[in-house]
Order: C-alpha cells, then sequence, then structure tokens
C-alpha cells in the first residue's frame, strides 16, 4: 500500500515540478508556434518545390523544410507523404519528408532544446538532415524501378504557388522570438534588473507546504516545486477554462473568453519570467531582463496579430488551440508516467546497460524505441528521465532519432501506402543510421577532436552528394526506356 | 440533393469540418448526403495534400483547413 503511494506520488510531483518549471516558456509559445505554422504558411509555397520534375538538388531540401515547417500533425504529414510518393518527386523526397517530419519539427526541437539542453537540440536537427536525406536517397536508389515507373498523372497539385504576408511572417518571427527570448539563459536575459519586496508572510508557510506536498531528491535529477510554480500552474488552469470557452468555436468568430485567454496567456509567459523568491516575512520579486524581453515580443506579436485579416487569425487560434487539446493530455499522462517509473528503476541498471557509448548500448536503445511507443513529444521527458539515471548521451540520440520514427502505429500507416518490402526496408535503415548517429553524437561528447567529427560529417556529405547525382540520372534514363519501348 | 464528403483520417479537424458542414445544410435548409472517407487511398484519388479536405458533389471546394459556416453554405448553394 505504501508503496502504490509512494509510486503516485512519484508521478504527481514529477507533473507539478514539470509544470511549474517547464512547460510554460517553452510549450506556450511553441503552441502558439505551431498553430501559426499551420495555419498561416501557404502550404503550395513548399510543396510546388516536391513536383516530379524538380531536381533532387531542390526536392530534397525542399522536403526538410516541409518536415520541418509544415508537418506538425498527423493531419499533414500522413496525407503528405503519400502525396509526394504517388503524385510528386517519388519515394526519395517522400520518404526524407517522413523521416524529418516527427523529430525535426519546431515543436520537438524547441521541447527537446528547453528540456534536454540546446546542444540535444541542434546535434538532433543536424543528425535528421543528415540521416533523413541519407535514408531518403537510399531508398531512391534501392527502389528506382518504382519511381520510374509509378502512375504519370498530372503535376497540377504540386503547380500552385502560395505566398505568406507581411503579418504572417511578422507573427511568426515575433512568436519565435517569445520562444527564444523566455528560453535562452544568456546574461542579459538573466540579469536582475530591479528587486521588490512585497509583504506576504505566507510565502514562506506556503513553500514549506508545497515541499511537504512534493517532496524531492535533487540528487535522482527530481525537481520540487515552488511558490512562484503554484501560481503558474494556477493560471494554467485559469487558461484552459477561457480557452475551453474562447477557442472551442473560434473559426465563428472570437468571443470576451477568448480575450481573456490570450490576455491570460500572456501574463504567465510574463509571470514565468520574473523571478519570486520567498524570505523570511515577504515575497522577493525580481524583475529580470527576460521579462522585458518577452514583454517586447509579445507587444510585437500583437502589432502583426492584429494586421492579420479575421480568417486567417481565427485559423491560427483555432489551430493553436488544438494543439493544446491534442498534445497537452498526453504530455501529462506521459510525464505522471514517467514520474511513476522513475522510482522503480535503479540507476546502476541503467548505466549498465547504456552508460557507455558503445555499439551495444546504442543497439540496446534504438530497440526500445522501436518497441516503446510513447505519443508526440512524451519522447521528450522520457529521455530526460534517463539521462537523469546515468544514460551516456550518444544512445540517448540513438533512441530520440529512433523513437519518434519507429513505432508499430507508424510502421502500419507506411506499410498501407508504400508496401511491406520498401517498409521493411526504411525500418532497417533507420536503426542503422539511428546507432550512426547515437554513435557519433557519443564521441562528440565524450570529447573526440572536432576534426574528426568535421571529417566524418564532410565524408557524409560527400557520399549524399555522390548519390544525389546518380540517382539524378537514374530515373531519367529509365523514362526514355519507357517512351522507347 | 447534394452529396458531402469529408475526407480524413478522423482526427479532430475532421470532426469539426463534418459538425459544421451539417449545421451549415441545416441551418440552409438544403438537403444533403454526407460520407466520410477515411481510407487514406480513397483520401488521396482527390487531389488534396492535407485533410480535412471537403468536396461537394466530386469537386473539392476546401482542404487543410476549417471553413465557416458561411463559406460551406455558399458552397453547398451553388
Amino acid at each position: 500500500m505504501s508503496t502504490a503511494l509512494h509510486l503516485l506520488n512519484g508521478g504527481a510531483g514529477n507533473l507539478a515540478a514539470y509544470l511549474a518549471a517547464h512547460v510554460l516558456l517553452c510549450l506556450l509559445p511553441a503552441f502558439f508556434i505551431a498553430g501559426a505554422m499551420t495555419a498561416l504558411i501557404p502550404k503550395a509555397g513548399i510543396t510546388r518545390w516536391l513536383g516530379r520534375n524538380t531536381s533532387p538538388h531542390v526536392s530534397y531540401p525542399a522536403a526538410v523544410a516541409a518536415g520541418s515547417l509544415l508537418a506538425v500533425c498527423s493531419c499533414t504529414i500522413v496525407p503528405l507523404f503519400a502525396g509526394i510518393y504517388k503524385k510528386g518527386a517519388g519515394l526519395g523526397p517522400a520518404i526524407t519528408f517522413l523521416f524529418f517530419a516527427p523529430a525535426g519539427n519546431i515543436l520537438a526541437l524547441a521541447y527537446t532544446g528547453s528540456i534536454l539542453g540546446p546542444e540535444f537540440a541542434i546535434a538532433r536537427v543536424i543528425l535528421c538532415i543528415f540521416f533523413g536525406v541519407g535514408i531518403g536517397l537510399l531508398m531512391a536508389r534501392l527502389f528506382w524501378r518504382d519511381d520510374a515507373s509509378h502512375d504519370a498523372r498530372t503535376d497540377a497539385l504540386f503547380a500552385k504557388d502560395g505566398r505568406m504576408g507581411r503579418a504572417a511572417i511578422g507573427l511568426l518571427l515575433s512568436l519565435l522570438a517569445v520562444l527564444l527570448a523566455g528560453t535562452l539563459k544568456l546574461a542579459p536575459l538573466t540579469a536582475t534588473i530591479a528587486t521588490a519586496e512585497l509583504s506576504a508572510p505566507w510565502a514562506e508557510t506556503w513553500q514549506a507546504i508545497l515541499v511537504q506536498w512534493v517532496p524531492f531528491d535533487a540528487a535522482r535529477g527530481e525537481e520540487g516545486v515552488s511558490v512562484q510554480g503554484s501560481l503558474l500552474i494556477l493560471l494554467l488552469v485559469l487558461i484552459g477554462l477561457a480557452a475551453w470557452k474562447g477557442l472551442e468555436n473560434i473559426t465563428e468568430g472570437p468571443n470576451r473568453w477568448t480575450w481573456l485567454a490570450l490576455a491570460l496567456a500572456a501574463a504567465t509567459l510574463l509571470t514565468a519570467a520574473l523571478r519570486l523568491i520567498p524570505t523570511g516575512e515577504g515575497l522577493q520579486v525580481a524583475l529580470t531582463g527576460r521579462v522585458i524581453a518577452v514583454g517586447v515580443a509579445l507587444l510585437a506579436c500583437l502589432h502583426f496579430a492584429r494586421q492579420l485579416e479575421a480568417a486567417g487569425l481565427h485559423a491560427w487560434l483555432w489551430e493553436s488551440w488544438r494543439f493544446v487539446k491534442q498534445i497537452f493530455p498526453l504530455l501529462v499522462v506521459g510525464v505522471f508516467a514517467v514520474g511513476v517509473i522513475r522510482q522503480l528503476i535503479q540507476p546502476a541498471w541503467i548505466q549498465g546497460l547504456a552508460g557507455q557509448n558503445d555499439l551495444t548500448a546504442n543497439a540496446v536503445a534504438v530497440l526500445f524505441g522501436v518497441f516503446m511507443y510513447f505519443p508526440t513529444l512524451v519522447e521528450v521527458p522520457v529521455a530526460r528521465m534517463f539521462l537523469d539515471l546515468g544514460m551516456h548521451p550518444g544512445p540517448l540520440m540513438a533512441y530520440l532519432m529512433s523513437d519518434p520514427e519507429l513505432s508499430l502505429q507508424s510502421m502500419l500507416m507506411v506499410a498501407a501506402i508504400i508496401g511491406r518490402k520498401k517498409t521493411a526496408a526504411y525500418v532497417a535503415l533507420v536503426a542503422v543510421f539511428s546507432m550512426a548517429a547515437g554513435m557519433i553524437y557519443g564521441a562528440w561528447v565524450d570529447g573526440a577532436s572536432l576534426a574528426w567529427i568535421g571529417l566524418g560529417l564532410f565524408a557524409s556529405a560527400a557520399v549524399l552528394v555522390t548519390m544525389a547525382r546518380l540517382n539524378g540520372r537514374r530515373p531519367r534514363s529509365a523514362r526514355l526506356k519507357g517512351e522507347h519501348a | 440533393m447534394k452529396t458531402v464528403k469529408i475526407l480524413g483520417p478522423g482526427c479532430a479537424n475532421c470532426r469539426k469540418l463534418e459538425a459544421i458542414a451539417r449545421d451549415a445544410a441545416a441551418s440552409a435548409g438544403i438537403e444533403a448526403e454526407f460520407i466520410k472517407v477515411t481510407d487514406m487511398n480513397d483520401i488521396l484519388a482527390f487531389d488534396i495534400l492535407s485533410t480535412p479536405g471537403l468536396v461537394v458533389d466530386d469537386k473539392v471546394v476546401s482542404s487543410g483547413r476549417i471553413p465557416t459556416q458561411a463559406e460551406v453554405k455558399e458552397w453547398l448553394a451553388a
């Protein structure tokens, strides 16, 4: 009985600490960014580079761009993947897109950066580009016959053009500024500009109660809930209530609750950027550079959002809210489960299995990624747990590369579109390349000289370019043959 | 009698689109048959790159976004 209580407490504590600390300055802007990308970036502006007659030098980078900018949700990933494969640039770019979308989209990267650290996010995006394009090229090479013969329907689907308005670009950049101002750990942002002392005799007591409710062991990488954190959780709940009434029917127009929800979201970001420290008899409020930066960026968002036409504004708010509804509950459950499981795993197991950056550790990490299915983004807090328990960053990267790509659900979906044989080849390639990515990143963390890493990446790039050349020729000659026959 | 198809594998936006389309038809007093197309290969028979898609009498009128009720009424009346 007490064990069960202990486990539940671990889960609840992890969830509370997580909501209070990490989520806000990263996830809140990230949801709005994802919404803006879905609603305001005209898909045609990118997909027109994915038609069947585009050169591989253009279509592969375009597939990466589509993966990072357009595909934050399965509503886009599956149809776009099938469309590129069946009616557009073919198998290679479709695979590159499929590989890049779940791990390299901006939501996943922002989240990785704020929870695991910017070096993880940067490495994740670089490795995803390299191996995404690499796997795409290899698949196109392996199955080029199939590509040459696929149905020669019209290219009209990919011929449309789309341009982003000035207001939409401004809004997207301002939202990115909110995200960066809120999460970067740089000097002018972290500096304290002014402090004020509020009389709040309850603060000290409240903090003591919080520690009692959510006991934590810093040595195990656990975090507690601060007074500020409890305030933020309260604000989150209020946003949720206001958004439910204000954003559920936003496509038909805003109401009073809409503005309340948005004002609360802004207030939450500003509160999270402050520093609140309980002292003996009061609460010290420190105004940081971050508050000013977030405030300015929020004003810029407001400025550009007001210039948007009504339909665009509504679509943006609806998509943002839809992401919250879709992803947030999964994150809550996932983080709770991570908190429970963490109590059961001995650090020694993880250190023994994946404490070193060797082939076995990377293979185990990839296998774990294949057999465990975590919903979108939950792989990040899971990775954080492994990191805290002593997993080496190399295998952890291998896990982060393979988990979003390879789950039973996505394999079935892909198999329905491209067939079992190609799916098997794709899965094998992703497994191998994820291990390679883990080894490379692990070597870098272990202090392998930059020259070696650079040489490795340069060699990969050379191989990729050569393959692109060969690949560019193949289908053309095949097409000629087809015409003669 | 109009035939309205909703293209989408069953995501949140597809359900939303269906609700809006049904409301639009009901409030405009237009008789329409609603068909949900959820199989990916059937969806791809139409020229769309992102769901949800709305098809009125075999013509794609919108895809990748949720139209307003007013828009749907116009398409149904056309």
